[in-house]
This record gives structure tokens, sequence and C-alpha cells, in this order.
């Protein structure tokens, strides 16, 4: 039995959709991050769809870039994060509240 | 792995000097990284800036090396295609070499007067504009997409790099999390053109496009709008700008500029070859989304820039609202509007520079000085700094015999031409808005009575803004209102810095013709 | 600038997205039962019971390596493709993994110079300072009862 490509593309959207309402929802930095993560993965999936649907291989050379990318960058993330929560306990975004206005 | 295997691998032809500015950059990044360690001593913070300078100098004069090939042999692409070298990315190149060097000057003096040693300042700037660069030579989404990264990801550092103040952590991961969020949209919009269109090499892409002729394919626009939303977090476009004015507020004075001036430059350089060479066959489609777009990051930027007390929140929201006007040449979709935005990126990124370099010096040690009281008789105080800031903000406001004047004249006629009246009358307008609080500022300074609301003497120790009750500023960070900072030092390379950016806009303010026909060169490749 | 109905089934896209997300998160709310246990709200730990609180706070060291691995990790995946196709990538392909290479080496100087991966008691920088504030009756705290501390 094969799953049609359809089916693929719309467990990458879901799973965009959910990535996209949880980092606007969640407050918890750390749980954001894994957000996006859910995010670049989800592209990550219709990539691969598309470059097997278009029996092309750009896309699945794609994928390696987008993984690359997003392994930096969360990196980064949790090395800003390191940073300022030495001196602070918890990780949510409320505490960052001294920028307004 | 059948697909592997009916592939025979023919290995790219690379013309190393086409891309020998980047190249520069990151190599050049990666030395000063290590510099410390293989000479065995401590080295002082000026010599990185000497080194980061020469570097971006040596980048500059290989983008001219590059000018001068492709004025001889006309554009080209190398990289199997995905890179584009042609007059649009040089006018970039050059830019950004121009922003890297200001950027290190001004740097320096500021790395001094808070102690932060070491290369990691300078090497995270250079590799964001080796990103920035590549973000306008790259012609493919992919590559677009890891230029993108290549640029944001140190800015997001630079934003968090003075560590001793909890603003700058702030503004850190503020940047970053809205930074990756748009990131992963922006993914995700290649995604779906490359599933539509079956490639991610941008002229491909446009024969794909011209060759068919597409009506309402959802997975097309979907992506084209995804990719818009994309680059409208990077260069600040409402509705997506909701983290520039913490982020400006919070990130090191110096960085702040270097930030703008370079998210702007490669941000727009991108959005301006996708949209208008690529897409640009789909021009009824994204045309009504710019053109909404544009007006509401006009209006927002210049309304809220007047109620900041905070200096550089107020230029966040002034950035927000030049975004707009670069917007409205995008919009008009024409070759005249899209030389418009270029030019308007140009001049925007040096004027920003300057103005943060002033900035910087009046923020005075600790980086917090940055009320609007700190400027009060700042005209009498340092009559040449004052005068040089006077001029930047004249020129972002739009004064006739300085490049703003121009660069808003150029956007708003090219929407004229294209028969937006309505944006073009909402561009002047809100350039109209937005000089109050220019204007505001040059007043302050030079101890005019303001005339609306935000009045009182130079011996009135508050500055009551009309409306405002909430002044922005968290009470811990702020510094008691009225207090009247002595003279600031002003360090050599910084003003050689501010002398040039004030010269830019003055001398190209009056006598246009060069950068313009340089800026008019700047021709897409296909 | 009236054909902005085209951007309709995207928008429906959008919508239904929407409510798909908030249809989960409101049907667990809504249909799960909510009768929290001290049991169920108890950190699972291989079903045995917890005797004592874990560390709240780790050393940063451990992000650090941490994260040093995870991006020198996933830099390997470029080798994959030369790998399997070195020889008919020839020279070209070796160039380019060298350079490729090289700039992940030099990076890896600084933080082997920075002290990123040294393990073991943190180096003293700077000799401590002796302050003459700090005596034992400062410093060791006391065992008997508060007052006994006030004087």
């Amino acid at each position: 039995m094969s799953v049609s490509a359809t089916w693929y593309l719309t467990l990458a959207a879901v799973l965009f959709t959910i990535g996209a309402v949880g980092l606007l929802v969640r407050r918890n930095v750390l749980v954001m991050f894994m957000c996006v993560e859910l995010m670049l993965n989800a592209a990550n999936l219709t990539f691969v769809t598309f470059a097997r649907r278009l029996n092309d291989i750009a896309g699945q050379t794609a994928v390696f870039f987008v993984l690359v990318v997003a392994a930096a960058e969360v990196v980064v993330g949790l090395g800003i994060i390191v940073s300022i929560y030495r001196r602070r306990p918890g990780a949510t975004a409320d505490d960052l509240h001294g920028l307004k206005g | 792995m059948k697909l592997l295997a009916v592939l025979t691998i023919v290995t790219p032809h690379v013309n190393y000097v086409a891309i020998l500015p980047e190249l520069i950059l990151i190599g050049g990044a990666l030395l000063l990284l290590v510099s410390g360690q293989l000479v065995f001593a401590k080295i002082p913070t000026a010599f990185y800036s000497i080194g980061s300078g020469a570097i971006a100098a040596a980048a500059l004069v290989a983008s001219l090396v590059i000018w001068h090939d492709v004025q001889a042999r006309g554009p080209f692409t190398t990289i199997a295609d995905s890179v584009a070298v042609d007059g649009f990315a040089i006018v970039f190149l050059v830019l950004v070499s121009c922003i890297l060097i200001l950027a290190s000057a001004i740097a320096n003096d500021f790395l001094v007067r808070e102690g932060i040693d070491g290369p990691e300042y300078h090497v995270l700037a250079l590799l964001a504009g080796s990103g920035a660069m590549l973000m306008a030579a790259a012609n493919d989404l992919i590559l677009i997409f890891v230029a993108l990264e290549i640029m944001s990801i140190p800015l997001y550092i630079l934003a968090g790099m003075d560590s001793r103040r909890r603003e700058s952590g702030e503004a850190a991961i503020k940047y970053f999390v809205l930074g990756a969020f748009s990131s992963a949209i922006f993914v995700y919009g290649i995604a779906l053109v490359y599933g539509a269109t079956g490639s991610t090499n941008l002229p491909q892409i446009a024969s794909y496009l011209n060759t068919n002729i597409i009506t309402s394919n959802g997975v097309l626009l979907a992506g084209l709008g995804l990719l818009l939303v994309g680059f409208g977090f990077k260069v600040s476009a409402v509705p997506f700008h909701m983290w520039t004015p913490d982020v400006y507020q919070g990130a090191p004075t110096p960085a702040t500029g270097f930030m703008t001036a370079l998210a702007k430059a490669g941000g727009f350089a991108a959005l301006l070859r996708v949209f208008f060479s690529t897409f640009g066959v789909l021009r009824t489609d994204w045309q009504p989304l710019l053109w909404a777009i544009a007006i509401v990051t006009l209006l927002l930027g210049a309304i809220l820039g007047l109620v900041q007390r905070d200096v550089k929140r107020m230029l966040a929201y002034s950035s927000i609202n030049h975004a707009g006007f670069i917007l409205v040449g995008l919009a008009a979709a024409t070759s005249q509007g899209i030389s418009g935005s270029v030019y308007y990126v140009f001049v925007y990124a040096i004027l920003v520079l300057g103005s943060f370099a002033v900035i910087t010096l009046v923020g005075g040690k600790g980086d917090e000085n940055h009320d609007l009281d700190a400027y009060r008789g700042l005209g009498r105080r340092q009559p040449v700094l004052a005068f040089a800031f006077a001029l930047l903000l004249l020129g972002q406001t739009g004064i006739p015999l300085t490049t703003g004047f121009l660069a808003k004249l150029y956007v708003i006629t090219a929407a004229v031409r294209a028969h937006s009246y309505a944006l073009a009358v909402i561009a002047m307008l809100s350039a109209a808005i937005a000089a109050a609080f220019y204007l505001r500022l040059v007043f302050l300074m030079y101890g005019v009575k303001l005339p609306v609301g935000s009045g009182g003497d130079e011996g009135a120790l508050s500055l009551p803004v009309t409306g405002e009750p909430d002044d922005g500023l968290d009470p811990t960070g702020s510094v008691p209102t009225g207090v009247n900072i002595g003279r600031v030092v002003v360090p050599v390379p910084t003003a050689v810095a501010i002398f040039v950016t004030v010269a830019v806009t003055v001398v190209f303010g009056i006598w246009p013709g060069p950068l313009v026909d340089f800026v008019h060169a700047a021709h897409f490749l296909f | 600038m009236g054909s902005l109905d085209s951007y309709l089934p995207i928008f429906f896209m959008v919508v239904l997205g929407i409510a798909f997300a908030s249809l989960s998160f409101g049907a667990s709310k809504l249909l799960a039962p909510q009768r929290p246990t001290s049991a169920k709200e108890a950190p699972y730990e291989c079903g045995i019971v917890p005797t004592h609180e874990p560390a709240r706070r780790f050393p940063v060291r451990f992000y650090l390596v941490a994260m040093i691995f995870v991006v020198v990790d996933i830099e390997v995946i470029f080798l994959f493709p030369w790998a399997v196709d070195s020889q008919s990538l020839g020279r070209f392909g070796l160039v380019e993994i060298l350079v490729f290479a090289a700039s992940v080496f030099v990076p890896f100087i600084y933080l082997v110079a920075n002290g990123a991966l040294d393990w073991g008691p943190i180096k003293r920088v700077r000799p401590v300072e002796s302050q003459p504030d700090r005596t034992s009756s400062s410093t060791v705290r006391h065992v008997g009862p508060p007052n006994d501390q006030a004087a």
C-alpha cells in the first residue's frame, strides 16, 4: 500500500502550524526553540516529498542545508539563553519585560 | 538510490574571483578569530578594529574589481548558476563593504570604552557582512536562505554582546526567537515554491513561470506569501516589526547601527531580486500585498515614533518608516522603482550608521544615556557633534540638498509613474509626520522652544511629552530625567566615521550625479 | 488592486490550520478528565518513587560542551555526500572539502585556546585577593539559637 504525497504534505502543514502556534502561545523559551525545530522539520518533510514527486535531487540536498542551519541556530540560541540565565533561574518569556514602550 | 545512480556528476565551474569579497570576509574573520592564539600574546582591541577595517577594505577593492569585470564583460553567473554577478549584486557588495569599514571604526571606541576585549565583535560583524553580500548575489532560494542565516545568526549574538547590561541579553533572545521563527517561515515558503515550480534556482523559476500560465496556484502563492513574511521580519515591515523597538533599544548602540544598516541592505537586496526579477510575472498577485504592507509600515513607523522618549527606540520606529519607503519603490514594480529602492537603501544605511555613531557617543559609559534629555542643549555644549547629528537627522527627514531628499523623491516619483497615487500621498504624509520627531530632536539640541506640548525651556528638568504618560523606560535602567551630561569625548576613529557619513549625505545631496549613476547601473542579470 | 481573492485558498488554509490547532488544544482541555493526583503529578523515574529532588542547576560547562558537540556533529553531514562519491568528484571535491574542513578547524582552535573544552577544576585566572573583612567569625556559621549570632 502506498501513501500518496498529499498526505505527507498535509502532515508537514499540520506540523508547521503546530510549531507556529506553539511558538506564539508557549512561554518557556526552550519549548519555543522546540517549536522552531518543528517548523523547520516540517519544511524538510515538504522538501523531501516534493523531491520525490518531482524526481529531483535538489530538494533532498536542500534538507542538508536546512538541517545544518537549524543546528547552528539552536546552538546560538542556547548560548544566548545560558548567558542570560546564568544569573537568573527559570526560563520563561514573561521574565523578559524590561524593554517596552 | 535510483535517483543517485542516474546522475553523472558534473562538477560546477567556480569563478573564485566572482565570490572574492565574501571569501575575503570569511577568511579574514577566521584569521582574526585565531590571531590572538597565533601570536601567543594578548592583542589590543584597536588591532582587531584595524584588522577588521582592512579586511573590509580588501573586500571593497575586490568588489570594485568585479565591478570593472562586469562593466567590461557583462553580467554572468557562477557556481552552477547559484551566484549572480550583476550590477545589482555589486552595488550591494560595495555598500556592505562600506558599512563594515565605518562600523569597525565606530565599534572600536565603544569596545574600548566598555572594556569588551577580544576579536569576537569584529569577527561576528565580518561574518554577518559576508552573509549580507551573499544575499545580494544569491541566485538560488536555498543560497538566499543560507546567506540570510549567515547574516542573522551573528547579528543575534551582536545584540547580546554587552553581557553586563540586562537589556542586551533580553534583546538578543527576542531577536533570536522572532528571527528563528521568520527563518522557519521562510524555509517553508521556499519548500512550497520548490514544489510548485520544480526548482529553487531563480532563473529557472522565472522561466517556468514564463512558460506556464499560472492562475491562482494555491501552493505557489502560499509559498510567495511566506517568503514575503520571512523578508518582512528581516527588514522590519509592519506587521512583522514587533521585535524592532526592543532589539534596537537593548542591543549595544554601535551594534544597533550596524544591524540596521546590514539587515536592511541584505534583506532588501534579496527581496527586490526575488520579487521583482524572479516573480515579476506574478506581480498582479504580490503587488496588492506589498501595497498594503507599505502603507501600514509607513504610517505605523511615523506615528509611533512620535511618542518615544528613548532615542534608540525612536530611531527604531524611524527605521520602520524608512522600510515603508523602500517598499514603495518595490510596490511600484517598475525598474525605476527598483533603482529608487536601491538608492534609498544605500543612502539610509549610511545615514543610520552615522546617527547611531553619535548616539553611541552621547550614550556615555554604560551605554545608558539615551533619553531625549541627554540631547538637551547639545548644540551649545558640543556644536560640531550636534551639527553633524542635526545634518544626519535632517537627511533622514528628507530635507532638500541631502541624499535623503533624493531617495524619497525617487521612490515617490516611481509610485506616481506607476499610478499608485494613494501610496505616494501616504508616503509624503508619513514623511511629514516623521519630520516632527526628527525636528523635535534637532530643536532640543539647539534649545529652541518647542512648538507642541513637549516645550519647556532649558531650565526645566523634565520634558513632558503630550499624551504619553508611560515614558517607555524601565525605571531601573533609565537615567534620572534632566541629568545634564557633561562633554562627551569624541574619539578620532568615530569622528572620522561620522564625518564621512555626513559628507556622503551632504555632498551627494548637492551633487547627486555619481551616486545616482552608480546605483542606476544596478541592473538585474535577467 | 483587486486580485486579492486569489489568496482565498491560503486564507482558508490558515483558518483551517488555526482551527485544527485550537481544536486539539481545546479538546484535550475539555474532554480529558482532569483528576490530578499526587501520583500523576510526580515525575516519572522508571517506576521508582523519586527520593530526592534533582539538582536544579547544572554547571554551564555541560551546556557548553553539548552545544559544541551539536555543531561539530552536524557539520559532518557535508562529509557524507563527498565520501560516497569522492572518486568521481575528483580534485574539485577534495579541494572543496579541505576548505570546508579548514574552516571548521579554525573555530576549533579558538574553542580549545579559550578553554571551552577544559574539564576539571577551573583554572584560577586571578589570584584570590585577601579581604580583611573576611574572618572566620564572618564566614563560619555558628550553630545555636539565633540571638547568639546577633551578639
